[in-house]
């Protein structure tokens, strides 16, 4: 008895402790809904739930605390250490002052935002053999709806978890990852559905796109990247190739709620490099599908690069932007691929509006007015090899670039690399890699590799401004309403630019680089705070107090 | 070849020399071991990219790609071997020493070339002493950093970013430097190694050289007490 009195003396004490914090700063509703993932980055800054911060994958924070004038003023606040081996590739989520974060290994946290410490950790057991994960046993990013968190497994799995406890909620296998599958990318919660795709294009697997119901796990629909017999665009892959041409997708797309279309770049076609056993365009690899999120039947398609050769995915991030284009408002959808050129296409139909190299291309120059690019001679990969630019990790690759609405610019990490490919006859065996080919860099002296972030006007093609790098970067991109964009070297130097300008105002060097990581941003207890993942850390950032007081 | 070519050359290379995963030419030279290096490719390395070969690889596939990129690394002479080794350790000493480690002892400007003969063939080897390789090794790139004041320093560069470079002067001190501080940060042409053409060096006493770089297999660092 004694002890219940006590206790509810204690709760009462409590509630009015959390009373006294609802005041300051009111709690959100216990449930993620729909409408916040549709709303993306508000203007208070509250929270960050999907992989590009909204729909469109703009990246792009209305907060405007931290500032050009500021910037440099940015202090660290704590650092996370993930104590597994490997490195981040993740798009942190924040809600409610708490972080939710998939690492290697297939581990994850929720992590409280005030101070980096700890809320739950995660852990899923690698297969002992079997796990084909092409390149890195990464993961990027969580999906969240109502209480459950979403994650793809490096054995190809689509989990749900308990935002509260990291307790698994349900587990829905995809595929038999000893088959080559596995899945790395941030789900895309779309209508109570959760959207995945698989990685595996080196190992003869043939991708999909899949809708699962967020709260049974139960499949909705599949979308295969590769048509089956009968279908349109089966006949583009000679023989039985399509079986195992690959076309994976394992970067995520984009969602626009008013087309009801689902936007989603697809891997290269297997074998990656000899070609001969797959004669034709190889439909749908290295595109850009648009899917209806209900039904998921597809309802255009555009292919950056008929009958693939170099390894060039098209898995880069869609990015979504209403433009108004020889005096016409456009519905479009800007893309920097991997083949070195840069795209803005109508996404109510798949038509080309513009495509221009972005980065020096030997392979085609230009796009023809049939949207297919303009092959050049001479630039098929053999036995003896040859020198085609971009070299495989391409123009740019799943690093995500942002789009900045108010200047209408599109910002993206570039890299000016060349490489000798390789091909010969490949022999497949189920689960082992399936390329055919190789490449070799290229280190002639006139053949300095280089990377820059590029500002590129996505109504010209033109480029507005670029910074140089030493080398060729990999990090993702954020900007923000304040004219800021943050960015990172592979050097491990983090990097704030003004993005009207180019300039560089504030750098700090983490002594890991932003390899296809991005920073995200939002407001704490009254401070914007910028968080960048990079190698094995987390680290939050943010002005003094002060100074965030008197802005 | 082909097992390499088929599992390996995606990740390191048609040439070995690395693409996405490491050099694995220069694994002998770091000291790496035959032995070693197989159990590397049975297990793969844990919870990184690098996988087993599978326990469907018999063992001499296994060593089958560690005999082809050997291969690679230093191909086997074609010609029998020639020159005098004790007479080239006498001109190494005399010519190189003051730059490259041999077993513990010499500069550490260049490279140290304790176990050079494994790493490299005798074709490399000739190319590089009479100056017939473009650029420089990375960590042995040459660079002249010019304070404010005083002299500038040369070097090789070890690390470089942005915004600074590290490193070791030609008086063997190693130091960072900040860009921004500096008058000028410039990469040299000319490689720090002179180049030694028949002018330096007869053809018989480059042989000579050679043939002890050849002889060059690396030595055990352990202290008997």
């Amino acid at each position: 008895m004694r002890a219940t009195i006590a206790r509810l003396v204690w709760i009462a004490g409590l509630s009015a402790l959390v009373g006294a914090a609802v005041a300051a700063q009111q709690a959100p509703p216990p449930q993620v809904s729909e409408q916040e993932l549709l709303d993306g980055l508000k203007a208070d800054g509250s929270r960050w739930l999907t992989f590009g911060g909204d729909y469109a994958n703009h990246r792009h924070s209305p907060l405007t605390a931290i500032t050009p004038a500021n910037v440099n003023r940015l202090m660290p606040q704590w650092t996370f250490q993930t104590g597994t081996l490997g490195n981040f590739e993740t798009t942190p989520l924040l809600r409610d002052n708490v972080l939710y974060v998939t690492g290697p290994q297939n581990v994850a946290w929720a992590i409280d935002a005030r101070t980096g410490r700890q809320i739950w950790r995660y852990r899923r057991e690698l297969p002992a053999t079997g796990l084909t994960a092409c390149c890195g046993l990464v993961n990027r990013g969580f999906g969240v709806l109502g209480d459950k968190l979403f994650m793809t497994t490096l054995d190809a799995h689509l989990l749900a978890l308990d935002m509260k406890t990291g307790a698994i909620a349900w587990d829905a296998t995809l595929e038999d990852y000893k088959r080559g599958y596995a899945s790395t990318l941030a789900p895309l919660v779309v209508k109570g559905k959760v959207i995945v795709g698989v990685a595996g294009g080196e190992y003869g697997i043939r991708g999909f796109l899949d809708a699962y119901d967020a709260q049974t796990g139960k499949r909705a629909w599949r979308f295969y990247t590769i048509p089956g017999p009968g279908e349109p665009g089966h006949t583009t892959w000679s023989g039985d190739s399509w079986q195992r041409g690959g076309a994976g997708l394992w970067v995520t797309g984009a969602y626009d709620p008013e087309l009801n279309l689902l936007y989603y770049g697809t891997g290269n076609p297997g074998p990656d490099y000899h070609s001969d056993s797959r004669e034709g365009d190889n439909l749908y690899s290295c595109s850009l599908v648009a899917i209806d999120a209900d039904t998921g039947k597809i309802r255009w398609h555009y292919q950056f690069t008929p009958h693939d050769v170099h390894d060039w995915d098209a898995t880069e991030v869609p990015v979504l932007a209403d433009l108004t284009i020889a005096g016409q408002a456009r519905k479009v959808v800007m893309f920097a691929n991997r083949n070195g050129f840069y795209y803005t296409l109508d996404r109510t139909n798949g038509k080309l509006i513009l495509g221009k190299p972005f980065v020096a291309t030997t392979w085609a120059k230009q796009i023809d007015s049939d949207g297919r690019p303009h092959l050049e001679p001479g630039q098929l990969p053999d036995e003896k090899g040859e020198i085609t630019c971009p070299d495989i990790t391409g123009g740019t690759n799943f690093w995500p670039p942002t789009y900045d609405p108010s200047s209408h610019l599109f910002f993206v990490n570039a890299r000016e690399v060349c490489a000798m490919f390789y091909a010969w006859k490949p022999e497949y065996k189920e689960g082992d890699r399936f390329t055919g080919g190789a490449a070799q860099r290229v280190t002639a002296s006139d053949r300095k590799a280089y990377g820059a972030l590029r500002a590129i006007d996505p109504i010209t093609g033109e480029r507005r401004w670029q910074f140089e790098y030493l080398t060729p970067s990999t990090a993702g991109l954020l900007s923000t309403a304040s004219g800021l964009i943050f960015s990172g070297d592979a050097e491990g130097n983090l990097l704030a630019l003004d993005s009207r300008s180019g300039t560089l105002l504030w750098r700090y060097q983490m002594g890991a680089t932003m390899h296809g990581t991005s920073p995200i941003t939002y407001m704490l207890d009254g401070r914007q705070h910028v968080l960048v993942p990079a190698g094995t850390t987390l680290t939050a950032w943010a002005l003094p107090p002060e100074a965030s007081a008197t802005r | 070849m082909g097992i390499f070519r088929a599992r390996c050359a995606d990740c390191h290379g048609i040439d070995a020399r690395g693409i996405r995963g490491p050099d694995i030419t220069r694994v002998w030279a770091e000291g790496r071991t035959d032995g070693g290096l197989f159990q590397t490719l049975r297990n793969g390395v844990p919870n990184t990219e690098m996988p087993s070969v599978g326990a469907r690889t018999p063992d001499v596939e296994v060593w089958q790609i560690l005999a082809y990129v050997r291969t690679l690394a230093a191909p086997a002479p074609n010609d029998p071997p020639r020159g005098n080794a004790q007479n080239g350790e006498r001109i190494f000493r005399a010519n190189c020493a003051s730059c490259h480690q041999v077993n513990g002892k010499g500069g550490r400007l260049g490279p140290d070339l304790s176990r050079i003969g494994a790493a490299r063939a005798r074709d490399a080897l000739v190319n590089q002493i009479v100056g017939a390789v473009e650029g420089s090794r990375l960590g042995y790139e040459p660079v002249t950093v010019t304070p404010q004041e005083g002299q500038p320093i040369h070097g090789v560069k070890k690390n470089e970013d942005l915004f600074s470079v590290q490193i070791m002067d030609t008086r063997e001190r190693i130091q960072g430097y900040e860009k921004e501080k500096m008058k000028a940060v410039a990469d040299d042409k000319k490689s720090a190694m002179p180049a030694f053409g028949p002018d330096r060096l007869s053809q018989s006493d480059l042989d000579d050289v050679v043939r002890y770089l050849q002889g060059l297999r690396g030595f055990d660092p352990a202290v008997r007490q």
